[in-house]
């Protein structure tokens, strides 16, 4: 069989002869009608026969599916049409009047209307709701091949033997038809009167045109679906084009090629095209506008009958002497690759676009295709090679094209491209940067070429290849029928081959690591080095694939997306409505291209895979994450985990308390298994509890499971082998209740009780044995009693000697004391990691509550900086500083004539930032920079910053062995190329200070861990002071969490002063009350100073200075929060207003505006004299002045500066 | 026949060599080569063991060629490389004067030279190179250790116009691009990325090259990513660990582990040199400044 480039078979029935065909409009169904009397449902998706439906007698030769009911009509050589339900399997009724063979039967889209055309020379038009025959129309002399109703007007076309095809207007009909209006009189006339214009009695259906030019007998006719044309198929080998107007209609022109009978033809619902069938064995397709053959299918022995198209989907059908193929013209998978965020692909117009996935926009035309290959052949692969910004696309038209293109770097529209390099070839991609491979299967070679195109290297392939795919960085995957090759190009060596047949497509995993090998059925993933990973089979075509970020893959088959976990665990994503082709996954969505070469983008759940893939590689975190954050119950996640062995954390998903037991105690769960039972409380339930608890060891839970049972003689044995004696009487106590005489024996027994005995034998009248009992055990006075009792001596009872009675052993370890030895609980790692989230759980709420929030107090701090800009001083420094700087280079330069300055020494000129000329190693000059700024002046704090920032500013990479690494250096401008404008990276920027330095200041707040807390809040001063920002809004943060900072390292600085006070003395008790209270002074987040408040009113109040106590707690309440906090407020206020005095006077005052000295944590009135530092803005008595700041530990108190700089606005 | 073109026996080991897969290049089966290749191989395979360490393994072996000035090149290096500093200068101004065609010892004399500071002797002596793309690339690298990345740009230009595919011009355009910056860390990134990423071409320096690229390209996840399963693979290479230290700086992350295997592995490596030189510098800068008071 000799097949077009295109054609692509989609299904092939083996049968009788096929005479009609109809494809269903929404399921994948086709009704076939053979010669051999059956028709045939076949859902050609799955290749499954669905029915047979066999009530006709002789060939059946029409069918036709009703566009909406689940109805279908046939009509055959028997003279009858049928009307059947596909629902209910059966025919519905038979409409009987055609003297000869029906040849063709099609339902109206809209009118309950059935038109049918017979070798009896007549078309007829019949309804099927009333089931009677409405209209006969006469006109042809000679068999009525087809007849088919216009898909939109009131006109039929029929094609007959005579040579002739018709047109009829059949409005007339649709009038008498149409629910009664208004009846004029004379339409009642013409109603009454029907058989008067015609002279075979007809005025429903005239013929409109006769169109004659076949010079034999026409067998088929069809209309165009939007246009006025009409084609028509005859035994003169031709396929005819018509055209009709409203008033006439002509012959366009003639398709040839045909040579045989053509016996059916028709419309392309969507292209320009004509397909038509003969008894040729051909399917041949033509172009509407030029009529010229645009490809044409052979079959070796088998006459093709009818052809039929598929009312959306572009799919077609053909009925031939053995059978049906169901087959489509072109490949609908759009060329397309994806390369990071960005998809580029080629639409049906041939146009090149793009579509990025992180914005959601498709991208205008870039590039236009129009010439590469045939007009009506869409490309078949599109490689993209990034480096360079081309593209490799290829083309089966005419054994196989590829052209390499350039995209243009802005889209512009659908340019035609310029520099376009050619060549033939099956298929083309790129290998590596700079060259592509290009195979051509007729010559079974593979040529790598350059990007001028010119070969630099040839391979021949294993025989048989029959594509190849990128495979890798400098190979390949070959592909023949049963195997796929992974070859290295520079060494021109086979590196592995797996056995795999029918690989159509390799999807590559995102990292590379994996691919994925799609054939028509089968997904094999493998690893990059062709070692097969998992392997899966499907039913259903599978399409398409694309990788998850975490290595799970994604497949479409025809109707569903799926999942494949690598170890081969799958399952179905979603459904869907139509076939796409899915291109990448990220998150929730994935991205895909329909049928018409459009993005689309699915939302999917991926909540299972993922889940599932978090217990492949135990990811309890995310598991956790997972369970929390999603709704993943479900039977099938349920029995996934028992299956896969993980019981106990299908345990943590399940509800219903029968299942939740049967996975306690298969994972060995005890405690959850003895709640369930509690719950159910059913005796089979403790039975199965129990026996698992004894293999345990746990004999606490035996004991109870044995008490829910009322099982008294198991209970009275385990407590016996527990040693647990007391219970054991009770237990003989309870016997003796139940008048249960065997088991107050055995209690006796185990007790060894030997009196018990006795009484009990002598309860039951056992007086033999009761005697024999006291007296082996030495109890004389017992026996005796007992024989008075029965009334015999001693001489009358012939004993057995006695030995020594026997003692019940005792256990050595009391065991009823506590469970031992206990079996270990199966606690996985992954409960324990659940039980650890709940507790974090709660510090997580508690966090939430100490967000930063806007801080006012940044005012303050922004005084020591407010000037910055005005102040030209840091640049005046500056520039005093290059000219130190080129002193120093003047020296390298000497020692190494002709070498330039480095980077580095780039950057120190370019800033007049600390933290850049630190980054170039100018130590001194970003000295003296923050000595001019901010004062500082004592710089070993911030000798960890220092080389913090020029640690990371170089790279060292390795070039010519034996030589040091070149170094390279690290920029924050990482776009720019001047270097008169690059700038270093610097090391925490601010955004990390915030979110993290800053969170964990918090932290050690909260977590009252204030050495730490200082430590860290002073790391954070000294970050922010060697740094670079990027914007003036960040140089504002930057002051804020300055201010920040501040206040809380003043705060925990008083506290710790506090806390190293004793309070025995009057004069350190009055200290720590003081400091208690300006404690809560500095502007710390509401939570922390709630906390400050509540030390110091507790602290007051049990020193009975209740008046201080009293407006801690009023400044509290004022506060708010939490509710615990606020009840001991309202505690302490109730009390305290009872006598608000304080006992204690401490220099205090409430009511006044003060600041706290950093230095001697004593009040600094307003209006009182105070210098402040110029960094932190922290307050200082007077008599600081020139001191070391307490808090930046770096800057001089009141020494004179012009203000940080952190940001070059130049630099953007 | 042209040693450097697609075809020639020795493009595979060559490449293996440049690429950093000195094991590779030591394992490879040489029997086959012709006899005049015999000697580069030779050589090369040499080379590799002194850039593996193995210097005195080297020395024994060429103990008594002192006649092939290859080989007495590769005794330079190796002498060099072990610490004999002045011998091996002797040794390759000796060569220098006296088989100043020879490719081998302008490349292997060059970098002892350089290696010693000495870069106008060093540049005189390989300015003498015929089409060897070695001495290209050691020009290159030369120029971009004495900043002028314009001079470096200019001798890789040259080169690519008679060499553009070899891979240590592609090597060395990327040394170039990374000191450029711009667009040209993205093109550098994709020559290392595209050896990383083939096991068979896969090298700690081409790992380094990928995640230094990505350092500058601020893309500071992936070039953990690369650089945290390369300290998998390769944990003692000292190249590795002094970019994953300022990769962690930059992250934010602690480096005391790192700076301590840098010890280790490599005491002499230049990230360690320069902060205890800049260390030193902190203290003595640090002293001109003090407060008004003392408190």
């Amino acid at each position: 069989m000799q097949s077009s480039p295109n054609m692509l078979t989609k299904f092939e029935s083996k049968s009788s002869r096929a005479k009609g065909i109809a494809f269903h409009p929404k399921r994948p169904w086709i009704l076939v009608s053979l010669h051999s009397s059956t028709i045939q449902l076949w859902d050609y998706r799955m290749g499954t026969l669905i029915d047979r439906f066999e009530e006709h007698d002789g060939p059946v030769r029409g069918i036709d599916f009703h566009p909406t009911q689940p109805l279908f009509v046939s009509g055959g050589d028997d003279y009858k049409i049928k009307v059947w339900s596909y629902q209910t399997r059966r025919c519905l009724f038979t409409l009987n009047g055609h003297l000869d063979y029906v040849r063709t039967v099609f339902f109206h889209h809209e009118l309950p209307w059935i038109l049918s055309a017979s070798d009896d020379q007549t078309i007829r038009i019949w309804n099927w709701q009333n089931r009677s025959l409405i209209c006969t129309m006469t006109g042809h002399n000679h068999y009525v091949m087809c007849a088919q109703f216009h898909p939109t007007e009131d006109l039929i076309a029929s094609a007959s033997l005579d040579q002739s095809v018709r047109i009829w207007d059949i409005s007339g009909l649709r009038k008498k038809h149409s629910a009664p209006t208004t009846m004029s009189f004379e339409d009642q006339m013409a109603r009454s009167n029907p058989s008067q214009a015609d002279v075979f009695g007809n005025t429903d259906a005239v013929v409109k045109f006769v169109l004659e030019g076949h010079d034999r007998g026409v067998n088929w006719v069809a209309f165009h679906p939007s246009l006025p044309l009409i084609v028509s198929a005859g035994d003169d080998r031709l396929i005819k084009l018509w055209r009709m107007s409203d008033t006439k209609a002509w012959e366009v022109d003639t398709c040839r090629g045909h040579f045989q009978n053509a016996s059916a033809c028709l419309f392309h619902p969507h292209q320009d095209l004509i397909l038509s069938v003969g008894e040729d064995k051909t399917i041949r397709a033509w172009d509407l506008n030029k009529r010229t053959s645009v490809q044409s299918f052979k079959r070796d022995v088998d006459r093709f009958w009818v052809i039929a198209a598929h009312p959306e989907i572009n799919l077609f059908a053909a009925g031939h002497d053995t059978g049906v193929m169901v087959f489509k013209l072109e490949r609908e998978r759009p060329a397309s690759a994806v390369y990071q965020n960005q998809l580029f692909y080629i639409t049906k117009e041939k146009h090149v676009k793009s579509f990025d996935f992180a914005k959601n926009v498709e991208s205008p035309p870039m590039l236009s295709l129009r010439k590469l290959g045939s007009a009506w052949v869409p490309p078949r692969t599109l490689s993209y090679n990034p480096a360079e910004r081309a593209i490799l696309v290829t083309s089966p038209t005419d054994g196989g094209v590829y052209e390499l293109i350039h995209l243009p770097r802005d889209a512009t529209g659908a340019i035609e491209p310029t520099d376009v390099k050619r060549g033939q070839a099956s298929s083309a991609v790129f290998v590596a940067r700079n060259r592509f491979a290009v195979f051509s299967q007729a010559n079974q070679q593979v040529d790598i070429k350059d990007l001028s195109n010119s070969t630099t290297k040839s391979i021949k392939p294993p025989a048989g290849t029959t594509d190849i795919y990128f495979g890798g960085t400098g190979s390949l995957l070959f592909i023949t029928p049963t195997s796929v090759i992974l070859f290295d190009i520079q060494q021109k060596k086979q590196l592995a081959e797996l056995a795999v047949s029918g690989v159509k497509y390799v999807v590559w995993s995102n990292d590379g690591l994996y691919a994925a090998l799609l054939s028509k059925h089968n997904v094999t993933i493998v690893t990059k080095t062709l070692e097969q990973v998992s392997s899966l089979h499907e039913t259903i075509r599978i399409k398409s694939a694309a990788w998850d970020d975490a290595g799970v893959l994604l497949y479409s088959t025809l109707n569903h997306v799926k999942y494949s976990l690598l170890n081969g665990d799958s399952g179905i994503i979603r459904t869907l409505d139509q076939t796409v082709y899915l291109v990448k996954v990220k998150g929730r969505s994935v991205y895909c291209l329909d049928r018409n070469a459009k993005p689309r983008t699915l939302e999917i759940d991926p909540t299972e895979y993922r889940f599932k893939l978090a217990l492949v590689k135990r990811n309890y975190d995310e598991m956790l994450q997972i369970i929390k954050t999603s709704s993943l119950v479900g039977q099938s996640i349920i029995s996934y985990l028992q299956k896969k062995g993980y019981p106990e954390i299908a345990l943590q998903f399940v509800q219903d308390p029968q299942t939740r037991f049967e996975l306690a105690l298969e994972c060995g769960n005890l405690d959850v298994a003895i709640e369930m039972a509690r719950d159910l409380d059913r005796p089979k339930l403790w039975s199965r509890l129990g026996t698992e608890a004894l293999a345990h060891g746990n004999h606490q839970i035996v004991e109870m499971a044995y008490q829910k049972q009322r099982n008294f003689d198991k209970l009275s044995f385990l407590y016996l082998a527990t040693g647990d004696q007391e219970k054991l009487s009770r237990m003989a106590k309870i016997a003796e209740h139940r008048g249960d005489f065997t088991s107050r024996f055995q209690n006796a027994l185990y007790r060894g009780d030997v009196q018990d005995r006795i009484q009990m034998f002598k309860e039951v009248d056992l007086y033999p044995l009761a005697y024999l009992t006291a007296k082996s055990h030495g109890l004389t006075e017992e026996a005796e009693s007992i024989l008075e009792a029965v009334g015999l001596t001693e001489d009358q009872i012939s004993l057995p000697t006695i030995e020594e009675p026997l003692q019940v052993a005792q256990p050595i370890v009391p065991t009823y004391k506590a469970s031992w030895p206990v079996k270990a609980a199966a606690h996985s790692s992954f409960e324990k990691a659940l039980l650890g989230e709940v507790g974090a759980g709660d510090e997580e709420a508690a966090e939430l509550g100490f967000e930063p929030e806007e801080e006012e107090d940044a005012v303050t701090a922004g005084e020591a900086m407010e000037d910055e800009d005005e102040d030209v001083a840091g640049w005046d420094m500056g520039d005093e500083v290059n000219v130190e700087e080129d002193v120093d280079f003047v020296n390298v330069d000497s020692a190494e004539a002709g070498a330039g300055s480095t980077e580095a020494d780039l950057w120190a000129r370019n800033s007049p930032l600390a933290a850049d000329h630190v980054a170039a190693g100018s130590f001194d000059t970003a000295m003296q920079l923050l000595n001019r700024q901010v004062g500082a002046v004592h710089f070993a704090p911030l000798k960890p910053r220092f080389l913090e920032i020029f640690k990371a500013s170089k790279t060292y990479l390795s070039a010519t062995p034996g030589l040091p690494p070149l170094v390279n250096y690290v920029r924050r401008t990482v776009e720019e190329t001047d270097s008169r404008k690059v700038l270093p990276a610097i090391p925490r920027d601010l955004e990390t200070i915030a979110s993290a330095d800053l969170q964990e200041g918090y932290a050690a707040m909260r977590a009252n861990k204030l050495e730490d807390g200082v430590k860290i809040f002073k790391g954070i001063l000294h970050s922010v002071l060697v740094n670079a920002v990027s914007s003036e809004a960040e140089v504002e943060q930057a002051k804020k969490i300055i201010a920040t900072a501040r206040e809380y390292i003043l705060a925990m600085s008083i506290e710790l002063e506090r806390r190293s006070l004793s309070t025995d003395s009057p004069e350190d008790l009055k200290r720590s009350l003081e400091l208690s209270a300006y404690f809560t002074i500095p502007k710390l987040e509401v939570a922390h100073r709630q906390l400050a408040l509540m030390a110091a009113m507790k602290l007051a109040f049990a020193n009975k200075n209740y008046s201080s106590a009293l407006s801690f707690a009023n400044r509290m309440l004022a506060n708010g929060g939490s509710a615990k906090l606020l009840d001991q407020a309202k505690k302490i206020k109730a009390q305290s207003e009872r006598n608000p005095q304080d006992k204690i006077e401490i220099e205090f005052d409430q009511f006044a505006e003060f600041d706290i000295c950093a230095a001697s944590h004593t009040p600094i009135y307003s209006g009182s004299p105070s210098v402040s530092d110029p960094f932190t803005g922290a307050k200082y008595h007077e008599q600081y002045k020139g001191s070391v700041c307490r808090i930046s530990e770096v800057t001089e108190i009141g020494a004179p500066a012009s203000g940080l700089r952190l940001f070059v606005p130049s630099q953007i | 026949m042209d040693p450097f073109s697609a075809d020639g026996e020795l493009i595979n080991i060559q490449n293996a060599f440049f690429q950093g897969q000195y094991q590779e290049v030591i394992d490879f089966n040489t029997s086959s080569f012709s006899p005049e290749n015999n000697l580069p191989a030779r050589v090369l395979q040499l080379r590799s063991h002194i850039a593996l360490g193995e210097t005195e393994k080297v020395l024994a072996d060429v103990e008594r060629e002192d006649e092939t000035p290859d080989l007495a090149a590769v005794k330079a290096l190796a002498q060099h490389t072990a610490g004999h500093a002045d011998s091996a200068l002797q040794l390759v101004q000796d060569l220098a004067e006296n088989y100043p065609e020879n490719g081998t010892v302008q490349v292997l004399g060059g970098t002892v030279l350089q290696a010693r500071g000495k870069s106008e002797e060093a540049l005189a002596l390989l300015a003498k190179h015929q089409g060897n793309l070695e001495a290209v690339a050691l020009i290159v690298q030369i120029h971009l250790q004495q900043n002028r990345s314009d001079l470096a740009l200019k001798e890789v230009q040259a080169a690519k116009r008679w060499a553009q595919d070899s891979l240590l011009v592609n090597l060395a355009e990327s040394w170039v691009g990374m000191r450029v910056g711009g667009e040209r860390y993205q093109s550098a990134f994709y020559v290392y990325e595209e050896l990383a990423s083939a096991d068979s071409t896969s090298a700690p320096l081409s790992v380094i090259g990928q995640a230094v690229a990505e350092i500058h390209l601020g893309r500071l996840p992936e070039a953990e990513a690369a650089i945290s399963t390369a300290l998998q693979k390769y944990p003692n290479e000292a190249g590795l660990i002094a970019n994953a230290i300022v990769l962690n700086v930059l992250a934010g992350k602690p480096t005391e582990d790192l700076e301590k295997r840098l010890q280790e592995t490599q005491p002499s490596h230049v990230l360690q040199a320069d902060i205890q030189e800049k260390s030193e510098f902190f203290d003595a800068a640090a002293t001109k400044y003090s407060a008004k008071v003392s408190s």
